[in-house]
């Protein structure tokens, strides 16, 4: 006989990033579906769903309603961090725990979240200890004008900086703004060797179609000479790109069809793979302790380790650098797993030979 | 002045904590520990070990004057005020003992962070202005050799301007402070001749 147990899923499914929530949702319903057909499993999850729609103000609200409504104290959810930041007073006040499945810029580390997906040291710096030496030092950086691109962007900055590189320009734009014309006039004029794009939804869409024009034109900016590089583009958004993507480069911890992690089964993009993972792991961690349910996060946590660093909540997860090449991502280095290391301290030694000034 | 807020050197950083054992005490722990620093526990009061430490917190509700091997706003690192009672009194004494930062209790789930780097920043930017005015101060007090040396240099029949100048011309060539140089030309001797080939 299985206990049943409410699972929040706080994903937009309408909006700009409608897409990423998407391909989350499905990995966490996915991973559901296995756990309640798994005979020897002796838990089964009742999804409790609520749809934001993309509307920031309303995360909070139907956080508490999942937490204070339904039996619910563990929720899957929230694509960008700033609902993520919205969510987390609830969480601490009603005693919830949010489980967070997609990239995003380091710098946390709370007692009511788990980190499923990728952190700075396991998608931004790997990303430029490979382009430095492959293109060149020279970069332009994009972003959406929020917390994302900021704190990206600054980081890839001192780090080129730090390598003896450039930043040639840095410009931003509005969240669903898709004036890219500016950024395009930089770029060619200052000829950078590859651009980091942390532009999301219809901006970054704009862009990569903008930029394929300007590749089309002077052949000093095709991919294959300057590509464009991101963090947060998976499978999820290819079918918005088209044939804009060619040629971009990203890192995340899977790409479609990559083997070993999370396990068994395919997965669409790394969203969904983290998502899968996520609630995979809150099963294991709920499976034959009656009553753990009930227990703050920190106390489950404490049980026979897993995935999960209880330090820092953050996982130890592959680094896989893959490009666009006929529509499908194709791995071009595969650097091994990683754990994740939100205030970057804990790598620090690691990553010092690459912060070396040449002169 | 722009100062660049020094980021990625926290990991390994010892953090002490000066405070009777508390939930406050436990949350800091946790947060601390997941940014990276090693944490200690210290009550009733500081040994000279916690002169190692990179960052102190401690109490501002209970503290006092001895609980520190070191004089008032003199640690040799930066310091962070836990207050619970906001009594006017307690913060007059937090700032007197030299806090750089505070963190309001109960402390919770997050604020360490913002906390360990502005109090680092303003640490840094303390002790970058007590050497610029200790070097302003040392200068001060050399005005009266500045004014000696001029007084030699121009009792060989120039003028003051001109005798000032070449005083500024000898601390370019030489490159040291006008004061510097101001102080070999009255060691040197009363007509400032033994200097003449130096230049």
């Amino acid at each position: 006989m299985k206990r049943r147990i409410d699972l929040g899923l706080l994903y937009s499914r309408s909006g700009s990033y409608s897409l990423i929530g998407e391909a989350c949702r499905s990995g966490a319903l996915a991973a559901i579906a296995h756990i309640n057909a798994d005979p020897d499993l002796d838990i089964s999850f009742v999804p409790v769903e609520r749809d934001p729609g993309g509307n920031i103000d309303l995360y909070a609200p139907l956080c508490a309603e999942i937490l204070n409504d339904t039996g619910a104290r563990h929720v899957v959810g929230c694509v960008t961090s700033w609902s993520r930041k919205e969510v987390i007073p609830v969480l601490e006040k009603l005693g919830g725990a949010l489980w967070y499945t997609v990239p995003y810029e380091g710098f946390e580390s709370s007692d009511h979240v788990v980190y499923t997906h990728a952190c700075p040291n396991q998608h931004l710096l790997p990303l430029l200890d490979w382009v430095m030496p492959a293109h060149g030092k020279r970069a332009y950086l994009t972003g959406s004008n929020y917390i994302w691109g900021w704190e990206i962007n600054r980081l890839a900055r001192e780090t080129v900086q730090a390598s003896g590189g450039q930043v040639l320009g840095e410009r931003y734009l509005p969240i669903g703004s898709t004036d890219v014309t500016r950024m395009i006039e930089e770029i060619r004029a200052s000829r950078p060797d590859f651009i980091l794009n942390s532009l999301i939804g219809p901006s970054s869409y704009d862009f990569m179609a903008a930029y394929r024009a300007l590749g089309a034109e002077d052949a000093a900016f095709r991919p294959d000479r300057c590509p464009v590089l991101s963090c947060n583009l998976t499978e999820a958004e290819l079918p918005a790109l088209g044939e804009r993507a060619e040629g971009l480069v990203a890192a995340g911890p899977y790409f479609r069809g990559l083997p070993g992690w999370p396990g068994a089964g395919s997965f669409g993009s790394s969203h969904e793979a983290s998502a899968f993972a996520a609630v995979r792991e809150l099963a294991r961690l709920l499976a034959g302790r009656p009553g753990a349910e009930a227990l703050p996060l920190a106390d489950l946590l404490a049980g026979p380790a897993g995935i999960i660093d209880p330090e820092t909540h953050h996982t130890r997860l592959p680094v896989v650098i893959a490009r666009v090449e006929k529509g499908a991502f194709r791995v071009i280095q595969h650097r091994g797993e990683v754990a994740g290391d939100p205030y970057l301290s804990r790598s620090r030694a690691a990553l010092a030979p690459h912060l070396r000034v040449v002169s | 002045m722009k100062r660049p807020v020094r980021i990625h050197n926290l990991g390994g950083a010892e953090a002490i904590i000066l405070h009777r054992p508390h939930p406050t005490v436990q949350a800091l722990t946790r947060q601390l520990t997941a940014i990276g620093l090693q944490v200690r526990q210290v009550w009733p009061a500081l040994d000279a070990s916690a002169l190692g430490a990179d960052f102190v917190f401690f109490d501002a509700d209970m503290g006092h004057d001895e609980q520190f091997p070191w004089a008032p706003g003199t640690s040799p690192m930066p310091m962070i005020a836990l207050i619970g009672s906001e009594a006017p009194g307690r913060i007059e004494w937090s700032l007197e003992a030299g806090a750089h930062a505070q963190m309001l209790k109960p402390v919770g789930d997050n604020g360490a962070y913002a906390t360990l780097l502005v109090a680092r920043a303003t640490f840094d930017a303390q002790a970058a202005l007590s050497d610029e005015i200790a070097g302003l101060r040392r200068r001060l007090g050399e005005r009266q050799t500045v004014v000696r040396a001029v007084t030699l240099l121009s009792g060989r029949g120039e003028g003051d301007a001109e005798a000032y100048d070449r005083l500024r011309q000898m601390a370019m060539a030489w490159r040291v402070t006008l004061e510097e140089a101001a102080a070999r030309v009255v060691a040197a001797g009363k007509d400032g001749d033994g200097l003449r080939n130096r230049t």
